[in-house]
């Protein structure tokens, strides 16, 4: 085996390597991120069920007092049951 | 601090698989007759090991599904299929690789290739069915019905089957130190696979008691034939010449004759040779093991949290997936 052909081999194993090194970096910034992204999506999303289970989002109605009595208004219109 | 612990430990698989990566180009020693090639047994056969565990895992989950109704179980079962899948179809690869390295062929169906090949139809079949279901309820239970069978199959295909055959390319017993090969019988003129090599018995020559075998090896690569002379004492029923493979420890070994069929068992016999009784080598193949187990487990997360965040998104808006 000639001294060039050993440099080569040795050469393409250190390129295998850098490739090898590279593709695992991507891999792993990719797999962060979506980790990240997918943690932060569910606590969104559990803390916006939370707040859904707390209070409605939207009121239907609000009871005011009138005279001292109590009227149920909806946008702002008294409602009669 | 719990999620603390978890960021410090991805970071630790980040850096362990990194470590393991530049292990296996430049630490790890060349294999005696495979040169650089044999390095893939690093990442080849964890991602091999991890896919098992995938499979078994998607059984577990896919079991605890119908047991408990619980829709997280279906996630986890179907991201540890799919992960399994993706290590499946990785150790497939790079098992090709070696391949057409070591014998200058990317696929010819060997009973290991064939085996794989079928684990991968089968669970592509599940994914298959999955994206064929529209009724959600039905969707998961069939497809954890599907997944516990299909688990079924897993041991076969992948211990069993490659086994069962009587010559496989897929050098198991040459690389693990102090197992014993099965060997190949083959009639004069009938060509075989030994270990990863192509061989052609030519002659069966009788000396009195002692019979001598002219076989025709082939490199890895097919570059040169070797024409090597095992023998064989009738009388004792003992081997006797073990010529080695050019450039490598392995020996090959006559192990029995019928002259009535005119046939010999040719066999390999390794003494110490594999690859992993290196100790480098062994500690790197641990490491790389665990890194690509601890990768399969934060993978699994990530992939069962996001079916789990796509499935409330669409409850909340009304649409079906």
């Amino acid at each position: 085996m000639s001294p060039n052909t050993v440099l080569e081999a040795s050469a393409a194993l250190y390129v295998a390597l850098a490739v090898a090194l590279a593709v695992w970096f991507a891999v792993f910034v990719y797999l962060w991120r979506i980790d990240a992204q997918a943690r932060e999506l569910k606590r969104a999303l559990e803390q916006q069920r939370d707040q859904e289970h707390i209070r409605p989002a939207h009121p239907k109605a609000t009871l005011t007092r009138v005279n001292g009595e109590a009227v149920e208004r909806e946008n702002g219109d008294a409602v009669t049951r | 601090m719990a999620q603390h612990m978890a960021q410090v430990g991805k970071l630790l698989i980040g850096i362990w698989m990194a470590g393991v990566v530049v292990a296996m180009f430049a630490i790890v020693p060349q294999y005696e007759g495979l040169g650089n090639a044999g390095r893939i047994i690093i990442m080849h056969v964890p991602t091999a090991w991890v896919s098992v565990v995938a499979f078994a895992l998607s059984a577990l989950f896919s079991g605890l599904y119908l047991w408990k109704r619980n829709p997280v179980y279906d996630d986890y079962a179907l991201a540890a299929a799919e992960g399994g899948f993706l290590f499946t179809a990785l150790a497939t690869v790079t098992g090709m690789i070696f391949s057409e390295v070591v014998w200058g062929v990317y696929w010819n169906w060997d009973p290991r290739q064939t085996s794989i090949f079928v684990l991968l139809l089968i669970y592509a079949a599940l994914f298959a069915l999955r994206s064929a279901l529209d009724d959600v309820q039905r969707r998961r239970q069939l497809s954890a019905v599907y997944s516990l069978f299909a688990f079924v199959t897993v041991p076969f295909l992948v211990f069993v089957a490659p086994r069962m055959a009587e010559s496989t390319l897929h050098p198991n017993c040459v690389f693990i130190q102090g197992s014993h090969c099965d060997g190949i019988t083959l009639e004069v003129g009938r060509l075989g696979l030994l270990g990863d090599r192509k061989i052609e018995l030519l002659e069966l020559e009788r000396d009195g008691d002692v019979v001598t075998a002219q076989v025709l090896v082939s490199e890895p690569g097919l570059a040169t034939e070797t024409l090597l002379r095992p023998s064989f004492n009738l009388a004792t029923g003992t081997m006797m010449d073990r010529p080695e493979f050019p450039g490598v420890r392995y020996q090959l070994g006559l192990e029995r004759v019928d002259l009535a069929t005119n046939s010999g068992l040719l066999n390999i016999e390794a003494p110490g040779s594999g690859v992993l009784a290196n100790r480098t080598t062994l500690f790197t193949f641990l490491a790389s093991t665990g890194a690509f187990t601890a990768l399969f487990f934060w993978m699994l997360h990530v992939r069962a949290t996001l079916l789990g965040v796509a499935w409330r998104l669409a409850q909340r808006e009304g649409i079906r997936l």
